[in-house]
């Protein structure tokens, strides 16, 4: 009686794939960057002596006073009062920003006026704030070059800081 | 006599390494790396007294000059100390240094000089400080300003 002989199973050659894993890892570890780092874009005010013609809605002027403990939110080229909030209650900055946003959606400007001894991680909170939509399912409205309409996240993300006399 | 053959012949076999667990182990350092993969090209090394703060930013960072204040109010351009913050509203080392990069840059392309300052400023830097760094900067000829923060999900 003839000896069964047992098939050996063929193995599958792993050394290419590991050459080519190898290659990648050595290139993803030179490029790595541990640190999660973005960036915020301002830039410095620009003045013209040159005048302009006169816009037929007065702009926004969106001024954000930074006090001590308090936010004061600013409008209109004379600078009137819009609200007054502490500066803890972001998520209230916040909810003033998407109303405004809301009623002028062709603006996205702001500019912010902080105390001489105000805190730079307090003023990223408040970049943070006056820039995108914090809550999660909350839209604003905003208009393209085109004057079309879209829902979105961004507030007033052009950021321009001034000082404060 | 058989059983001598038979020892002699699975001698010359050539051992066979198994290389299935390192392959796991290489996978998985594959994914932690491509996790952990940043497309931007600003290549940053913080200086030792420097934290920066945490935000909700999420756009990636360009290469420029890079200006760290850490907080005792030293400067640093591309990792080199140029001075400290002075009571004066323009600071002159940080003048000197970004006008000499900026001189630099336009022999070398002229076409493309870049406006943009990297800032990487100490989380609990005063207003007044970043507002000096600001407005040297802008006299140097760099208006356009980068605040490099951490990602906070």
């Amino acid at each position: 009686m003839p000896r069964r002989r047992i098939k050996k199973m063929p193995k599958l050659n792993l050394i290419p794939i590991l050459d080519a894993i190898f290659i990648f890892i050595f290139f993803l570890l030179m490029s790595a960057q541990f640190l999660d780092i973005y960036e915020i874009g301002s830039d410095a005010p620009i003045t013209t002596s040159v005048s302009q013609p006169k816009p037929d809605k007065e702009p926004l002027n969106l001024t954000l006073e930074i006090k001590r403990s308090k936010i004061l939110v600013k409008t209109g080229l004379d600078g009137n009062l819009y609200k007054s909030i502490s500066e803890k209650e972001l998520a209230k900055l916040n909810d003033i920003l998407i109303e405004l946003k809301n009623q002028n959606p062709k603006e996205n400007s702001a500019i912010l006026k902080p105390i001489g001894n105000y805190e730079y991680h307090k003023i990223v909170k408040i970049i943070d704030a006056t820039r995108e939509v914090l809550k999660p399912n909350v839209f604003v409205t905003s208009v393209d070059e085109k004057n079309r309409k879209y829902a979105s996240k961004v507030l007033f993300d052009k950021i321009i800081f001034e000082t404060q006399n | 006599m058989r059983k001598r053959f038979q020892r002699k012949r699975e001698k010359s076999e050539p051992m066979e390494l198994d290389i299935t667990s390192l392959l796991d182990i290489l996978v998985i350092l594959l994914v932690f790396l491509l996790k952990s993969y940043n497309a931007s090209n600003l290549k940053l090394n913080l200086v030792k007294s420097l934290t920066i703060p945490d935000s909700k930013a999420r756009k990636l960072g360009n290469h420029s000059v890079i200006v760290q204040v850490d907080k005792n109010k030293q400067i640093w351009i591309d990792n080199k100390v140029i001075g400290t913050i002075s009571n004066s509203e323009k600071i002159d080392s940080l003048y000197d240094a970004l006008k000499n990069k900026r001189d630099i840059a336009s022999k070398n392309n002229p076409k493309l000089i870049a406006k943009s300052v990297n800032l990487v400023l100490d989380k609990k830097l005063p207003y007044n400080s970043m507002q000096k760094v600001m407005h040297t900067s802008a006299l140097a000829g760099y208006t356009e300003f980068k605040f490099i923060v951490q990602g906070n999900y």
